[in-house]
């Protein structure tokens, strides 16, 4: 089965139909990538980021989970071609409606940059150069994809504002500083969305904000998302925004993903031990909060150089962890890469 | 904004009167003796007489504090005295040689600006490749040469050995070329690297990241978000080497031989024509202050926010 997409043409609600939603063909799909730091000479140095795999559909919303360092922000960089010049993608695809990115050349890499995938900063006030108003940067934005009179682009900035429910005029002529994080953060979204786009990548997007605000910049993303039905990467240190608001979730440690599937899957059988630590770490506020919150033993940060990187600090690991774990798939839309997982699940199979 | 312009403006008359303080008295310090100069180059036999009688005419016999109350007076009224030896006031004398000394520092400027934008830019869009390093040994070279040496050994290659280009005089485009690259290179050396600095800084922050994800095209990434932030700095060291450039320019206009302002201080100097001297250092002075309050203003208009008060944290 193939689907022609018309580049040219921005997604309508109707393009990808719900009935057809978890059949249809991937936006964006992830295959086999690795990003490495470059150290002399331009050598292969650190493997950052190990042979991960994931697919985003239209309207979907992905999240990226796992603690500081576990190469989160590194995969989204890469989707969009800005990883630092010290780090490379060393393997791998990344197909965007089947088109491979990675052999894109840097100016057809920036006519998608913004205009097919949206970027969504975790530093709003890196969002938006400092001395140029808010309004100019968006219609700078704008002109640099679509051939279009710089009134015309003031009108389209204006609704744009006015959609992220923020008080356009006003914002139009604001320099950043003159507007609070939260309403920075609304304007990165219309800067995400004028285009339309097909994915929007927010990197931590609310991690900077108070919580209530960053509820409603993530309801809002919600919104529009639907309407426009882009698909979203998610990237959260927030367990319960992702839990909440999204379709799907991947699960990442020391560069690998450890588990994804479908969030409710997840949320009701953790089967990784560091997914399952993830979310009884959460305090549950609905609850008498528990004299001591539980924490996941050992020090963040710490990976296995060898194997599967969470076994170093893994309440489960055993011999076998010094081995890297194959990602296998648990029922019809969760896979785990887990020794001690399929030891359950064997044990399980063998009682039954 | 225009408290600012209040405040520079009376620092400009401090700034001044202390200025005429420090050059009246040091003028008085020196050795040597403005009389015998001036009796001296009317060839004539100098009698004891004559010196006295010139002392006199000059307020020499005064104390020193009413000397330089005379002349106080006299620069409330815009009058800086008259030349000793030329007998020509000393403001006209600083106007007929001010057009040629602006000539030279615009060729000065004009060439500094043309070698370290290019070189800045290039090297900051590629740090330590090769043309970063021509860069960094040209800043190198470019500091480390005195000025006068360059323009003898531009001179004696161009001029002597070459013939193509004038080695002194004014008024055409080639004689503008050896004075304005003499000087011109120096400069540039520090200030391609103080660009290179500053753009690397900005290429580094998150909105220049920002802006390319939305897909920005890259010359207005360079131009309209890096360049202006990374000016910051190029123009308050502008500023503060606006002293060093006219200083330079005395250098350049002894070597090329041209009569601006820097070749007649140093021939009012050799001549104790004490208000020349002081009318120079004066010019001088007020010309770096109103610069400097030239580049505070321009602050204002590359960072709106440095108006709020609020120094800028990205």
């Amino acid at each position: 089965m193939t689907i022609s997409v018309d580049f040219t043409q921005p997604l309508t609600n109707d393009y990808v139909k719900e009935e057809t939603f978890f059949q249809s063909l991937p936006l964006l799909e992830i295959k086999n990538l690795s990003i490495s730091s470059l150290g002399e000479n331009k050598k292969e140095d650190i493997k950052l980021v190990k042979n991960i795999n994931f697919t985003i559909k239209s309207g979907e919303m992905l999240g990226i989970v796992g603690e500081s360092g576990s190469g989160k922000s590194l995969t989204a960089c890469a989707l969009v071609g800005l990883l630092p010049k010290s780090l490379k993608v060393t393997e791998g695809q990344i197909k965007l409606h089947g088109r491979e990115l990675l052999n894109l050349s840097e100016k057809e890499m920036r006519r998608l940059r913004g205009n097919e995938i949206a970027y969504i900063f975790q530093n709003y006030q890196g969002s938006f150069t400092p001395f140029i108003k808010i309004g100019n940067q968006l219609i700078e934005a704008l002109r640099s994809h679509r051939k279009i009179s710089k009134l015309d682009a003031k009108k389209k900035v204006l609704i744009w504002l006015e959609r992220v429910k923020l008080p356009a005029n006003q914002v139009f002529t604001s320099y950043p500083y003159q507007l609070s994080g939260g309403q920075l953060q609304r304007a990165a979204l219309a800067a995400a969305l004028m285009f339309q786009p097909f994915l929007i990548v927010a990197d931590e997007p609310t991690t900077a904000l108070d919580v209530l605000t960053s509820e409603n910049i993530l309801d809002l993303l919600v919104e529009l998302q639907k309407e426009y039905n882009c698909a979203v990467l998610l990237i959260s240190h927030n367990l319960n925004h992702v839990l909440k608001r999204t379709d799907s979730i991947a699960v990442m440690y020391g560069g690998q993903i450890v588990e994804r599937g479908l969030t409710n899957e997840i949320r009701k059988n953790p089967i990784h031990p560091y997914t399952k630590l993830l979310l009884q770490a959460r305090p549950v506020l609905s609850r008498v909060v528990p004299e001591k919150l539980v924490v996941i033993p050992g020090e963040p940060g710490l990976v296995a150089e060898q194997g599967c990187a969470f076994a170093l600090r893994c309440p489960k690991s055993f011999k076998k962890c010094s081995i890297l774990p194959k990602m296998q798939s648990v029922g019809d839309s969760q896979w785990v890469a887990c020794h001690a997982a399929d030891l359950e699940a064997d044990y399980t199979n063998a009682s039954s | 904004m225009l408290s600012l312009v209040r405040k520079r403006l009376l620092q400009l008359v401090i700034v001044v009167f202390i200025l005429s303080i420090f050059t009246f008295g040091l003028m008085k310090l020196a050795p040597g003796d403005p009389v015998m100069s001036i009796l001296n180059a009317d060839e004539m036999m100098v009698t004891e007489a004559n010196q006295a009688n010139l002392r006199s005419d000059l307020g020499f016999d005064q104390p020193v504090y009413v000397q330089y109350g005379k002349w106080m007076h006299g620069l409330l009224k815009l009058d800086l005295g008259t030349s000793y030896m030329s007998g020509k006031p000393v403001w006209n004398e600083m106007m007929e040689r001010l057009p040629i000394t602006l000539q030279l520092t615009t060729g000065v400027l004009l060439v500094m600006f043309s070698i370290s934008l290019p070189l800045g830019i290039i090297s900051a869009r590629y740090p330590r490749k090769w043309p970063d390093q021509i860069s960094r040994i040209l800043a190198l070279i470019g500091a480390s040469i005195p000025s006068f040496w360059l323009g003898l050994m531009l001179i004696y290659l161009f001029a002597l050995k070459l013939q193509i280009l004038p080695s002194n005089g004014m008024g055409s485009f080639a004689q503008m070329i050896l004075p304005t690259f003499t000087l011109g290179f120096s400069l540039a050396a520090v200030y391609s690297r103080l660009i290179r600095a500053g753009l690397i800084e900005c290429f580094s922050k998150d909105y220049i990241q920002a802006g390319r994800a939305r897909g920005v095209k890259e010359w207005r990434i360079l131009w309209v978000h890096a360049f202006r932030a990374a000016l910051l700095p190029v123009i308050t060291v502008f500023g503060l080497s606006m002293g060093s450039l006219l200083g330079g320019a005395v250098v350049i206009e002894i070597l090329f031989s041209w009569p601006g302002l820097g070749s007649m201080a140093v021939d009012a100097i050799f001549n104790r024509d004490y208000p020349v001297i002081q009318g120079y250092v004066l010019l001088t002075g007020v010309f770096v202050v109103v610069v400097n309050l030239l580049v505070d203003l321009s602050y204002y208009l590359i960072d709106p926010r440095i108006k709020q008060g609020k120094e800028g944290s990205n």
